[in-house]
C-alpha cells in the first residue's frame, strides 16, 4: 500500500487546529498526530501545545558552540604566543591573560553564532530539495496541514478536513 | 491623531503587497540617489590613490597627529552599527513587539555602517597592502599577531560582530525571502528561491527558527556590547591623558546607541516618505524611538559629565591641563557645539508636539548625528595635540584628502543601503504579521497576552477570519 | 606540542616586567645624558642623520611636523616672558635643553600596542624597531608618553638625497620608504659590529667598545652609552652614583648631589636613559 501526503490549505489556524484536534482525538483513523505539519505564515504562539511540545535542539549546539569557542580560542591564543617569544612584550607577561580574555570572548560568541546556524540550517532541514507539495498562500494568509497518510485512509481524512472547512487538498506521492 | 503603533485589521495580503511594492520599480528619484552615491564614492577613491601613491602625509597627518578623521569616522561608523542590532536583539527578549516594523532595516544599516567602518582602518594604514598581517594566520617563519593589541582585538571585534549580524539579518529575513519567492518572476525567483533555502514554512522550521533566532539575539546583545567597549580599548589601554579614562567603555557604547537611533529616525522618516510605509512606520513608533533616543541621550550626558567631575577631582595635572584646553583651546569651538548638540538639542525630542514633526526630526536626527561624529573627532584629536610631553604640543587641521575620505564614507553607506531597499524587503513581512495577529488578540481578550499586554489568560484558538469579523 | 609547552613553561609565561620577565638579558643598553654639560649644539642630531640614513624633509615639511629627528634637542624656557628687558624678538637668557631619543623603555607603551608585533624587545634590552614587519598603523606613537617615534609619511629618499649625496648613506642600515614607523635604536648597527668583533676574537663586549653617533659627536662629552649589567661600565657606574635604577620610579631630591632622574618616571614606563640635571620644582 503506497504512503500518501495531503496538504489540506484553512483559512486561518483555528480551523486547522480544529482539524488538528480532531486527528488526536483520533477521529481519524490511521493518522496519528506525529504524522501531522503545519505550514503556517507565521508562528502560533499554541502551536507547541496543539501539536504536544515538539522539540528543538538548537540549543544543545550553541552551548557545544561556544564551550568550543571558548576553549580552542584560549589555548589557540596561548599556544601562539608560548611559541612567539619575540612579540612585543610592554612588560607584560607571554600570555597575558587580562587581553586574552577579551580575545577568547570574542571567539566564544563566533563559534556560538557559527554552531547556532549549523544547527538551525540541520535541525530546520533547510538547503534541501523542497517539498513539491506547497502552496504559495501559506505565504500569505492561509494555514497548511499536512499529513502523510496510508492511501487507504485518505477518504477518512479529506472528510475530517471538509468538516472544518478546508478550502483546498492538494495530494502528492511521498 | 493615530495612537495605536499599527492598524491591527491590516489584511495580511496587504501586508505582502506593500512591501514587495516597495521593493519594485525603482523610480527616478531612486536612480538619482544612486548616482549621487557614485560621485561620492569617487571622490573617496580619488582622494585615496593620491594618497596611496604619495603617502598619508597628504592627509596633513604629521607628528605628534598620528590620527585622525580616519579614526573619529571609524567610531563613528562603528558607532552607528550597534543601535541596529543591539535595539533589534533587547527589543526582541523583552517582546517590545513595536521592533517589528523598524527594525529590518535597522539591521541592515547595522551591516552595512560595520562594512563603512572596516574601511577606515585600512585606509589609514601607512602600508595597507600589508593589512592582512593583523589577522591570525599560520607562518612558516612563527609570526603571529600581537594579541596584545587592541588594534588586533578591533579585528577580531569586527569581524565577529560583521558575521554575527550579517547572519542575524539573514536569518530573520528567511520567511520573508519566502514570500519574495512565491511574489516574483525572473532573475528575482532565482535569486530569492537561493537565498530562502527551502523555507516552506512548515512548524519544524519555525520551532527551531524561533529558538535560533532568540539564541542569536542572546549573543547579540553582549556582542555588540563587547564590540565598542574594545573599540574604546584603543584608546583606554592607552596610557595618554584624555584617552587612558576608566568610564570610556561604557561612554562609547552609550555614544553608539545615541547615534544610531538617530541614525534610525532619519532611515524611518527617508523610507515612510519615499516608499509611503505609512503604515508600518507608524508615528507612535517614531515617538517610541525618540522616546529611547532622548533617554540614551541623557545617559550620554551623564557619562560625559561624570568624565570631566573625575578628572576635575582627580587632580592629575595632565589630564586636568587636556581638560581645560578641550574648553577653551584651539579645538574648543568644535568641544562646545558636541557639548550642545549632545546635550541640549535632543531635548528637542522630548516635546510631544516636535517628536511627531517629521522634518523636525529629519533634521534633529541629523544633527544628532553630526554632534556624534564631533564628539569621536573630539575624542582622538586634542589629546594627540596634548599629550605628556610639553615639546610635541602641536594643532593640526585634517587636509582636504582627510575630509574627502570621510565624504565618500556617506555615500559608500548610502549606495549599499540603497540597493538592500530594492533587493530585500525593508519591513520585516512575517513579523508584522504576528504584531497585528498578537494585538487582535489582545484587544479582544484572547490568547496568552504576553506579546502585546494585557489580554485574559487561557489558549483560545482564534481564526484570522473571526477577527476581522469582530 | 603546542599545549605542552604552554604547561611546562606556564608560570615562566606568566611573569611580568615586574618579575623579571621572561628574557635573561644578555645586555641592558643604557644611557646617561648629562644635562648640565648640554650647549644645545645641535651636533648629536645632526650625527643621528649622517649615522642612519634619516631623510631631510626641508623646511615645508619640517614646519608642519613631517620631520624624522630621531634625536632631537628640545628647547625650554626657564623666564617665559622677560617683559620689559626683552631686548629683541628672541630671548636671550633662560634656555636649558633636552636631548631627547628613544627612552628604551623597559616597560615600553609602545610596546603592547603594535598590532603585527613590529616593535619588540630583544635580549639586549633595546627596544627594536622592524621596518619590514611595520604596516603603519602608527598606534605606537600615539602612545609614547615622549612622541619619540617618527613617521614615514612621504617616500622621503626620493628627493633628500640628491645625486650624488645617496653615496654619503651609511651601508650598515636600510633607507626606509613611506608608511613605515622608525625611531633611535641606540646605534644597533654598531652594537651588533662590536659583538660581532667580539665574538670573532672570543671574549666579551667591552665597556667602550660601542659608541653611539650621538655620544662620539658630542663635544662636551655629555652622553655616556653602555651596558646596565656591567657592574664595571661607567653608566652603571654614573647611574649608581645617582641612585638611579631600572624598577625604581622616583629619587631622593633633597641632596644637591644626585641629579639623575628619567623622564616621566612616574608613567612607569621604566626608560634606560637617565638625564642629570637637578630637578628643580618651580
Amino acid at each position: 500500500m503506497s504512503k500518501r501526503r495531503v496538504l489540506g490549505l484553512f483559512d486561518g489556524f483555528d480551523a486547522a487546529f480544529a482539524a488538528i484536534n480532531d486527528i488526536k482525538a483520533g477521529n481519524v483513523s490511521g493518522v496519528a498526530l506525529d504524522d501531522v505539519e503545519v505550514l503556517s505564515p507565521i508562528e502560533h504562539p499554541d502551536i507547541d501545545e496543539v501539536l504536544e511540545h515538539r522539540k528543538s535542539h538548537v540549543p544543545k549546539f550553541t552551548l557545544l558552540g561556544a564551550l568550543f569557542g571558548m576553549t580552542f580560542g584560549f589555548l589557540f591564543l596561548a599556544s601562539a604566543q608560548a611559541n612567539f617569544l619575540v612579540q612585543p612584550q610592554g612588560g607584560k607577561p607571554v600570555i597575558p591573560l587580562p587581553s586574552n580574555i577579551v580575545l577568547t570572548y570574542e571567539m566564544l560568541i563566533l563559534f556560538g553564532v557559527i554552531f547556532t546556524l549549523i544547527a538551525f540550517l540541520t535541525t530546520a532541514r533547510l538547503l534541501r530539495k523542497r517539498n513539491p507539495l506547497y502552496s504559495e498562500r501559506i505565504t500569505i494568509d492561509q494555514v497548511g496541514v499536512e499529513i502523510t497518510l496510508d492511501e487507504s485512509n485518505l477518504a477518512g481524512l479529506k472528510e475530517n478536513f471538509a468538516k472544518h472547512g478546508v478550502l483546498e487538498v492538494r495530494e502528492g506521492t511521498l | 491623531m493615530q495612537t495605536k503603533d499599527i492598524n491591527e485589521n491590516l489584511p495580511w495580503a496587504q501586508i505582502n503587497k506593500d512591501v514587495m511594492r516597495s521593493m519594485m520599480n525603482p523610480r527616478m528619484a531612486y536612480w538619482v540617489a544612486i548616482i549621487v552615491c557614485i560621485a561620492m564614492i569617487s571622490c573617496a577613491v580619488a582622494a585615496e590613490i593620491y594618497q596611496y601613491n604619495v603617502g598619508m602625509g597628504t592627509a596633513n597627518l604629521n607628528w605628534p597627529h598620528m590620527w585622525d578623521l580616519y579614526i573619529a569616522t571609524f567610531i563613528f561608523w562603528i558607532g552607528m552599527s550597534h543601535s541596529g542590532t543591539l535595539l533589534s536583539a533587547i527589543l526582541h527578549i523583552i517582546h517590545a513587539d513595536w521592533r517589528k516594523p523598524i527594525y529590518r532595516f535597522a539591521e541592515a544599516m547595522t551591516t552595512f555602517s560595520l562594512m563603512t567602518a572596516g574601511l577606515f582602518p585600512v585606509i589609514h594604514l601607512g602600508r595597507m597592502w600589508n593589512m592582512y598581517w593583523v589577522l591570525p594566520y599560520y607562518s612558516d617563519r612563527g609570526i603571529w599577531p600581537n594579541f596584545r593589541s587592541p588594534l588586533v582585538w578591533d579585528a577580531f571585534a569586527i569581524t565577529t560582530y560583521l558575521t554575527s549580524s550579517a547572519l542575524f539579518l539573514f536569518i530573520g529575513m528567511i520567511p520573508d525571502l519566502a514570500v519574495c519567492r512565491d511574489n516574483t518572476t525572473g532573475w528575482r525567483r532565482k535569486l530569492y528561491t537561493i537565498l530562502s533555502l527551502g523555507w516552506r514554512g512548515d512548524d519544524r522550521q519555525w520551532r527551531n527558527f524561533r529558538r535560533t533566532y532568540l539564541l542569536m539575539a542572546c549573543f547579540l546583545i553582549p556582542l555588540a556590547v563587547s564590540v565598542h567597549s574594545i573599540v574604546s580599548s584603543d584608546f583606554a589601554v592607552s596610557i595618554m591623558p584624555g584617552w587612558h579614562v576608566t568610564t570610556f567603555p561604557p561612554y562609547f557604547v552609550a555614544g553608539a546607541l545615541y547615534s544610531g537611533c538617530a541614525a534610525i529616525i532619519t532611515l524611518f522618516i527617508c523610507l515612510r516618505y519615499f516608499f509611503r510605509l505609512e503604515d508600518y512606520m507608524t508615528i507612535p513608533i517614531l515617538v517610541k524611538t525618540a522616546k529611547l533616543t532622548f533617554a540614551i541621550a541623557m545617559v550620554w550626558t551623564y557619562l560625559n559629565l561624570i568624565e570631566f567631575a573625575s578628572i576635575w577631582y582627580g587632580h592629575n595635572a595632565v589630564d586636568k591641563e587636556l581638560l581645560i584646553a578641550k574648553f577653551t583651546g584651539p579645538y574648543s569651538p568644535y568641544f562646545w557645539l558636541m557639548l550642545f548638540i549632545g546635550s541640549v538639542v535632543p531635548f528637542t525630542l522630548a516635546f510631544e508636539k516636535l517628536r511627531t514633526h517629521l522634518p523636525t526630526m529629519l533634521v534633529v536626527s541629523l544633527v544628532l548625528n553630526l554632534g556624534m561624529w564631533l564628539e569621536r573627532w573630539m575624542i582622538v584629536t586634542p589629546t594627540l595635540s596634548l599629550g605628556y610631553h610639553p615639546f610635541a604640543f602641536d594643532v593640526m587641521w585634517p587636509s582636504m584628502v582627510q575630509w574627502a575620505i570621510v565624504f565618500g564614507s556617506f555615500g559608500w553607506f548610502g549606495l549599499l543601503f540603497l540597493i538592500f531597499v530594492k533587493v530585500f524587503p525593508c519591513v520585516s513581512m512575517y513579523e508584522v504579521k504576528e504584531m497585528c495577529y498578537h494585538r487582535k488578540r489582545a484587544t479582544l481578550g484572547i490568547g496568552h497576552g504576553e506579546h502585546a499586554g494585557g489580554g485574559a489568560a487561557g489558549a483560545v484558538p482564534a481564526s484570522k477570519s473571526d477577527l476581522e469579523r469582530s | 606540542m603546542s599545549l605542552e609547552n604552554i604547561l611546562k613553561d606556564w608560570s615562566k609565561y606568566r611573569r611580568g616586567h615586574e618579575e623579571g620577565g621572561h628574557h635573561d638579558y644578555e645586555h641592558m643598553w643604557g644611557m646617561a645624558i648629562d644635562l648640565d654639560k648640554c650647549t644645545g649644539c645641535n651636533a648629536c642630531s645632526v650625527a643621528c642623520y649622517a649615522e642612519n640614513n634619516l631623510a631631510v624633509v626641508g623646511e615645508e615639511k619640517f614646519s608642519k611636523g613631517q620631520a624624522m629627528h630621531w634625536l632631537r634637542i628640545e628647547r625650554y624656557w626657564d623666564e617665559p616672558d622677560l617683559g620689559e628687558n626683552r631686548v629683541n624678538e628672541y630671548q636671550i637668557h633662560g634656555a636649558s635643553f633636552l636631548p631627547m631619543n628613544c627612552q628604551q623603555c623597559n616597560a615600553a607603551t609602545c610596546e603592547p600596542v603594535c598590532p603585527v608585533a613590529a616593535t619588540y624587545h630583544t635580549p639586549d634590552g633595546l627596544n627594536a624597531q622592524v621596518y619590514n614587519r611595520c604596516i603603519g598603523s602608527r598606534y605606537c606613537s600615539n602612545n609614547c608618553p615622549y612622541r619619540l617615534r617618527y613617521f614615514n609619511f612621504f617616500s622621503y629618499y626620493e628627493d633628500s638625497w640628491p645625486e650624488p649625496l645617496q653615496m654619503q648613506l651609511n651601508p650598515d642600515i636600510s633607507v626606509r620608504d613611506k608608511g613605515v614607523m622608525e625611531k633611535c635604536t641606540f646605534c644597533v648597527q654598531r652594537i651588533r659590529k662590536a659583538k660581532d668583533d667580539a665574538a670573532r676574537e672570543q671574549r666579551d663586549v667591552l665597556d667602550g667598545d660601542i659608541k653611539t653617533a650621538c655620544q662620539q659627536s658630542c663635544a662636551t662629552q655629555a652622553i655616556v652609552f653602555g651596558d646596565l649589567l656591567d657592574e664595571d661600565s661607567v653608566v652603571s657606574k654614573v647611574w649608581k652614583k645617582h641612585e638611579v635604577a631600572l624598577g625604581k620610579a622616583s629619587q631622593n631630591k633633597a641632596n644637591p648631589d644626585k641629579r639623575g632622574y628619567r623622564v616621566l618616571e612616574g608613567l612607569n614606563t621604566d626608560p634606560c636613559i637617565m638625564f642629570l640635571e637637578r630637578v628643580r620644582e618651580v
